[in-house]
């Protein structure tokens, strides 16, 4: 589907980020969990800014700080160095050691590695979780999943069966994972969500701080997810291989029930389905009226969302909710882009933009470049996506919905909320909002443009005069 | 509040004695018994502890080249370094010609397993065709990362190759993550590249206006340069160009033509200052623009190097009518400020230079280091010739360089020279040492363990350096302010910065939220105090 002319090998303003940047969120959203990322120093320090950024929140990620001997002789002293220095000052449960582009260039064992270093200081209460994160091997989000499955595959023991449904979610907001926990707690569903950084990296302040964020979850409870009765996994897009479901279902026989991000009425729905099939229980009246009210919203709304034409990018996960969300309400796409493969997005998309009145561009392995151009020529109104969607305002005045990883030039992307209805409601009202918001702002110029400029077209004008606005252009 | 060396070897004992030892020699309690009092600096960082320093690429493309504004920086390497570096460092530029200006670009070849495995060699040359189709820069850099340098790629040939090609310079930055022991390294890579292949590349023989400066070490973090800038010119200078802050390849290339050239960030380019003494006979001159004092004193100094007495009239007209325009301001926020203590944790300079604008608001700073300077950021530079030069630092190519037979003019004579060495810093930086006073602490490559422990016991009022601590801080109930991107505001340099700045600060104080947050030293008894509380386990 993507319609690209010609292959480029640039990257031009890049739309993803490297595999063991997204392996760092799900280790900070384990109980007690650590994180040393085997490579040069400036990995982690560069992530840590990233994340703390977006977060607003200490993240403490070591590095072995291979050096050029590093290059030579093997890292195995560094890594071993960095893992004794973390345990004496933070005294972690957990330690996930995510390897760089120079750790696998050179070829590091990594496993081996972590089963001698424990055999060798006789450790019993500590677990190693090493993952291979290339930084050429793939996305954030490749690297975000990869370790959940490497977690869960570590830790996973076999367990009797037991009522809880296993969670997996990707990488959503703090208040997104809380909102899907409140849902899960009304229903009464005893679940384990995995990995569940809602507190880890969205602290209250507290009179004393400690060096390990409580909250996370339980080891124990991921030990135990092979007896459960089944596993939700919040990642259609997601490749197998990538899949900690999948997983859990190979080894396990753990039925996997593979939903979208519950973002829009039908993967809301699609959500809640999966519930009541696996745990009997239906939606309670509470949660009822909240789609009710979402459905209601919807309606007061969208009038003023048929005249939004959207760009969406950012992690393909996420990207497939928010277009399901935009088709919903008529912001129909004309660009979804994503920086990686982006697995099964483009399949899933298919069927999805074949029902939008106009084309939509479909561009995996895209950058800012082409998702400018493409936006740009598709008259675009509206952008939803992470924080460098602001060069399409800066250059095109295409106003940006901040959502997704990372958010670092606004605050508060761990309290974006827009999972479950009441989320869906959050996200729609921001961008119906910031429609009404260009509307407003351009409405005087441009009936001024429209009727009084002496050498206006009056009613005649074409489509395109008005597309800066572009909100009259369907209206 | 000074603190004793049994506190501090408290604080390290909960390291393995391994690094008890290592991490003892990058701490100084400041005495002056104890005469010279060496700091351990710029040698590797121990592994594990969780160090704010980055790598060689990030000093090389992140901090000097990015600034460079028409010409397009490839990374050449994996998309994440690329993405990193992309206006992370808040380095403004404005350009009088729009197609020329890349400051907002971040362009990579994106390499890929099959890359790694069968080279990207022909990769980047694509990348290079095709970046001069869409951009036509001046001037294009090639920075390696990390498997650049592992798989073999010859970045340099596939760099000339480029240049026959298109027929403009393309630099080839051989600075992987893993070279040196922080972003150190890469500035020495990027210097030495702009100072062999740019610098003097340019056809001027002579400057076209009076007192041409270049202003060297300044990056126009939040408009810095701007505000240098506004004054030097209002005063009469010429600025030839700026390392790299809103600099440009056409500016640069020009550098040669200047009398002076001005040393702001000694750290990462005092070698540059002495490779232009050496090639172009041009002297240097260490300032400081952050602070009233820093300032004023920098602008007297330039003045008595060309020692016209219209410039140093000119010059206290400049500070006089600045001084009185900015007193006023000064003098309320000072209010806010007086007596109260301050960290300053910075990356190569201004973990110095901004303490003297806390000074001058009334704030004692207490402890303060460096993430990546050398021992002659802290001791001065008489301990060059005793720094032992290891491993690390040995794989960084060295450039020597050789009077230029036609562009070498000695701009003073040595009697001159000898004279005013007497009076202001020429070719010379006395390090953060001297202007900390008795008891306060110098931490060398601080780490996020041992900044807890610090604010533990000497509870500082505000703690200055940068995001990645800034949440910590801040989670202990202390206002924190980030010198290396200003927390989206500055600039801070010259007078109007020292303003912003202490409006920041003052409000970082005065917020009401502080009243809904209490440290929790305040509640309790200094003597019965939490020091090595661990919190959660």
């Amino acid at each position: 589907m993507s319609d690209k002319a010609l292959y480029r090998d640039v990257n031009e303003n890049p739309c993803h980020m490297c595999m063991p940047m997204g392996g760092i969120l799900p280790i900070k959203g384990v109980e007690g969990g650590m994180v040393v990322i085997h490579g040069s120093q400036g990995c982690s320090t560069y992530m840590r800014r990233y994340i703390s950024e977006h977060f607003s929140e200490p993240i403490d990620v070591g590095s072995s700080s291979l050096n050029e001997k590093g290059t030579v002789y093997g890292g195995e002293k560094n890594l071993k160095q960095a893992l004794d220095n973390i345990r004496k000052v933070y005294n972690p449960k957990l330690i996930g050691v995510l390897t760089t582009c120079l750790a696998e260039t050179i070829g590091e064992d990594i496993n081996r590695m972590a089963d001698e270093y424990l055999v060798e200081r006789q450790i019993s209460d500590l677990t190693i979780v090493p993952v291979s994160t290339p930084g050429y091997g793939g996305t954030q989000a490749e690297g975000y999943f990869l370790t959940v499955r490497e977690i869960v595959a570590r830790l996973a023991q076999p367990t009797p069966k037991h009522n809880k449904v296993n969670v997996i979610v990707p990488n959503i907001s703090p208040a997104d994972i809380r909102e899907i926990k409140r849902l899960l707690d009304l229903m009464g569903v005893e679940y384990t969500l995995c990995p569940d950084f809602s507190d880890t990296l969205d602290r209250p302040y507290l009179e004393h701080y400690s060096k390990m964020a409580p909250g996370g979850t339980k080891l124990e409870d991921i030990k135990a997810m092979p007896g459960a009765l089944a596993t939700i996994e919040l990642g259609a897009t997601i490749g197998d291989e990538y899949s900690p479901g999948q997983f859990l279902l190979d080894k396990y026989g753990v039925p996997l029930y593979t939903v979208p991000i519950p973002i829009g009425i039908k993967n809301c729905d699609t959500f809640f389905r999966a519930i009541k099939e696996i745990t009997g229980k239906a939606l309670p009246d509470s949660v009822r009226t909240e789609r009710g009210r979402l459905l209601d919203a919807m309606v007061d709304s969208h009038k003023y969302n048929f005249a939004g034409r959207s760009v969406i990018f950012g992690e393909a996960e996420l990207v497939y909710a928010v277009s399901q969300l935009c088709i919903e309400n008529g912001v129909y796409p004309a660009v979804v882009a994503t920086g990686g493969a982006g697995g099964k997005l483009a399949e899933l998309l298919h069927p999805m933009v074949k029902e939008c009145p106009e084309p939509v561009k479909v561009l995996p392995e895209s950058d800012f470049s082409e998702i400018r151009e493409k936006s740009s020529s598709a008259g675009v109104n509206i952008a939803i996506g992470h924080s460098e969607g602001r060069y399409l305002t800066e250059h095109e005045n295409i106003p940006l919905v901040r959502i997704g990883f990372p958010v670092h030039d606004r605050v508060g992307g761990q309290r974006i909320l827009s999972v479950g209805y009441t989320g869906t409601t959050l996200l729609l009202d921001r961008i119906t909002n910031t429609l009404l918001e260009s509307k407003y702002r351009t409405y005087r110029e441009d009936m001024y443009n429209l009727y009084y400029k002496e050498d206006s077209g009056g009613l005649s004008a074409t489509k395109d005069e008005v597309n800066s606005d572009g909100l009259h252009c369907m209206s | 509040m000074a603190i004793t060396e049994e506190q501090l070897e408290e604080i390290l004992a909960k390291y393995p004695s391994k690094l008890q030892k290592n991490r003892k020699k990058h701490i100084v309690i400041n005495n002056a018994d104890c005469g010279a009092q060496p700091i351990e600096a710029n040698t590797r960082t121990a592994p594990g502890i969780i160090t704010n320093r980055g790598c060689a690429y990030a000093g090389c493309k992140g901090v000097v080249l990015g600034p460079l504004k028409d010409m397009i920086h490839i990374t050449h390497g994996p998309i994440g370094c690329a993405f990193y570096t992309w206006g992370a460092r808040r380095n403004k530029a404005k350009s009088d010609d729009p197609t020329q200006n890349f400051i907002n670009y971040c362009v990579s070849t994106d390499m890929q397993e099959s890359d790694i495995v069968f080279g990207g060699e022909k990769k980047l040359a694509k990348v290079i065709d095709e970046v001069m189709e869409n951009f036509h820069p001046k001037a294009i850099t090639v920075s390696a990362t990390c498997p650049v340098g592992l798989i073999g790629d010859d970045i340099n040939a596939v760099a000339k190759a480029a240049e026959e090609r298109h027929g403009i310079p393309v630099l080839a930055f051989s600075c992987e993550g893993y070279k040196g022991v922080s972003q150190s390294a890469g500035h020495h890579i990027a210097n030495n590249g702009l100072m062999d292949r740019v610098i003097g590349a340019g056809d001027l023989e002579q400057a076209s206006g009076k007192y041409p400066i270049n202003i060297l070490g300044e990056y126009n973090i939040g408009g810095d340069s701007w505000e240098i800038e506004r004054i030097l010119s209002d005063i009469g200078y010429q600025i030839v160009s700026v390392m790299t802050g809103d600099g440009s390849y056409e500016a640069l290339k020009n550098a040669h033509v200047a009398e002076l050239n001005l040393v702001q960030c000694h750290r990462s380019i005092n070698y540059i200052a002495e490779m232009l003494e050496i090639k172009y006979g041009t002297p240097w001159l260490k300032v400081n623009f952050i602070g009233v004092k820093g300032t004023s004193d920098s602008l007297r100094n330039m003045a008595q190097y060309f020692g016209d007495p219209a410039l140093i009239q000119r010059t206290e007209e400049v500070i006089a009518r600045e001084v009185a325009r900015i007193e006023p301001l000064m003098g309320q926020y000072k209010k806010v400020c007086e007596g109260k203590t301050a960290f300053c944790f910075v990356g190569g300079s201004r973990g110095h230079h901004y303490q003297g604008l806390f000074g001058e608001l009334g704030i004692d700073t207490v402890l303060a280091g460096y993430e990546f300077a050398h021992r002659d950021d802290y001791e001065g530079r008489e301990v060059i010739p005793d720094i032992k030069t290891d491993a690390d630092s040995k794989n960084i190519p060295e450039l020597h360089v050789e009077q230029d037979p036609n562009r070498f003019k000695l701009k003073l004579s040595p009697e001159k020279m000898a004279e005013l060495k007497a009076k202001i810093p020429l070719s010379y930086y006395a390090g953060m040492h001297v202007d900390m006073k008795e008891g306060t602490i110098m931490v060398d490559d601080l780490n996020h363990y041992e900044t807890e422990e610090f604010i533990k016991l000497l509870k500082p009022d505000i703690f200055a350096s940068g995001i990645k601590d800034k949440y910590v801080v801040q989670k202990m109930g202390i206002p924190a302010k980030q010198i290396h991107s200003y927390d989206y505001s500055g600039p801070y340099a010259g007078f109007n910065g020292a303003v912003n700045f202490a409006r920041d600060v003052s409000m970082g104080f005065a917020s009401p939220t502080w009243n809904f947050i209490v440290p929790p030293w305040k509640e309790e008894p200094l003597l019965t105090g939490t020091v090595n509380e661990e919190g959660v386990a």
